[in-house]
């Protein structure tokens, strides 16, 4: 998670000798290459996982808290948790083209010379992450449930204002995602192989997000040195809390719910994004995201 | 209105709240009543409606510009 008392980025750039910035970046690093590991050698495949157990915590499932789940038989519920488990990981392969794209696409660029060590550490394990999880579902399922966001043609945004987006959406990404893999991982009814993605991915997420929250803060102090106005702060604001609606929203797939067997997909996923219990989970696995971007002023807390 | 596309519009009214009416040739996408972040949530809805899923590796974004052209391409037969 994103230190509390992270001290306040200083209106600086970050091509600036940020010494502070500087001692983050090195202590990362030393730590990436300290837990480097060889991604295929490093796990047991098994030839299946069994389909009569559960692949994902029974609550971390979209039906949890709902009166839906109590109707739920333990074969479907064993059949919703593997296809929401397929779903999470084809949603995290999609995530990680996404932010590999954006991330190379600004290594050893100007404004990014300081973060450019770490963004190879960076792009190496999200390479990394993103072959396991294909390998799972490839493997486990059959398949990689289709990406189904497209980027519409839009007007160009003010660089610094899409570097910071970049950045702040893949942090959000990152959290939402690591707020499944400590439960996953920690989950002792989940298959070894499971838990051990899992809790691989954690622990390299962990320095992506230390990175990227100093890195997010940092281009946001940028943002307000060069006299963002109310206007451009709300558009921002705005923007980020329907990604984050957008994120969660994914969560929900009809796709998964027909592999499962549960009718009317896309109705059901509709009757649970307004569930009241459901909206308590959301809360949850945001917390940290929203206490994060509340904390250094891109939210207000009456957002 | 058109049957067919009446829960393409509801949906579309119901997201831009200071839309009264969408005459069948306004541009969704010009006019941001459709975005980049909403559109995930309109093709499941669309899915929905023809039943069967799209491959949006194979489409033409300007299929989706107007109730005209979806009705034309998605949701007439």
């Amino acid at each position: 998670m994103c230190p509390p008392n992270t001290p306040p980025a200083r209106a600086a750039t970050a091509t600036a000798d940020d010494t502070e910035f500087r001692t983050l970046l090195d202590r990362l690093s030393d730590k990436a290459t300290a837990d480097y590991y060889n991604p295929f050698t490093t796990f047991d495949w098994p030839a299946t996982i069994p389909t009569d157990e559960l692949w994902m915590s029974p609550e971390l499932l979209s039906l949890h808290g709902t009166e839906l789940m109590d109707e739920l038989s333990t074969a479907q519920l064993q059949a919703l948790s593997r296809w929401e488990s397929v779903n999470f990981y084809s949603l995290n392969v999609h995530g990680i083209r996404e932010l590999l794209i954006e991330v190379t696409r600004r290594v050893h660029t100007p404004g990014f010379e300081l973060p450019s060590e770490f963004f190879h550490h960076f792009i190496g394990e999200e390479n990394d992450h993103m072959w396991f999880f294909a390998t799972f579902c490839l493997k486990y399922a059959g398949k990689i449930y289709p990406d189904k966001s497209v980027k519409l043609p839009e007007a160009p945004r003010d660089p610094d204002i899409e570097n910071f987006l970049v950045f702040a959406r893949i942090l959000v990404f990152e959290q939402i995602v690591d707020h499944y893999n400590v439960q996953l991982a920690a989950d002792r009814r989940l298959h070894p192989t499971v838990r051990h993605i899992n809790r691989l991915h954690h622990q390299d997420e962990s320095r992506h997000i230390a990175f990227g929250c100093r890195l997010v803060h940092l281009l946001w102090e940028r943002l307000l040195d060069r006299g963002l106005d109310e206007a451009a702060r709300h558009e921002l604001r705005g923007y980020l809390g329907r990604y984050l609606t957008t994120s969660i929203e994914s969560l929900y797939n009809p796709a998964a719910y027909r592999d499962a067997g549960l009718p009317d997909g896309f109705a059901l996923r509709r009757r649970l994004l307004a569930h009241p219990a459901r909206q308590a989970a959301h809360a949850k696995v945001l917390h940290k995201t929203t206490g994060f971007l509340n904390r250094i002023g891109v939210f207000d807390d009456h957002r | 209105m058109d049957d067919v596309t009446k829960p393409v519009v509801d949906w579309l009214l119901e997201r831009n709240p200071t839309v009264d009416e969408i005459p069948e040739d306004l541009d969704l996408i010009e006019n941001r009543l459709i975005d980049s972040l909403g559109f995930m949530e309109f093709v499941l809805l669309l899915e929905d409606l023809i039943g069967r899923e799209l491959q949006l590796d194979q489409i033409d974004v300007d299929q989706f510009r107007t109730l005209r052209s979806l009705t034309h391409h998605f949701l007439k037969g």
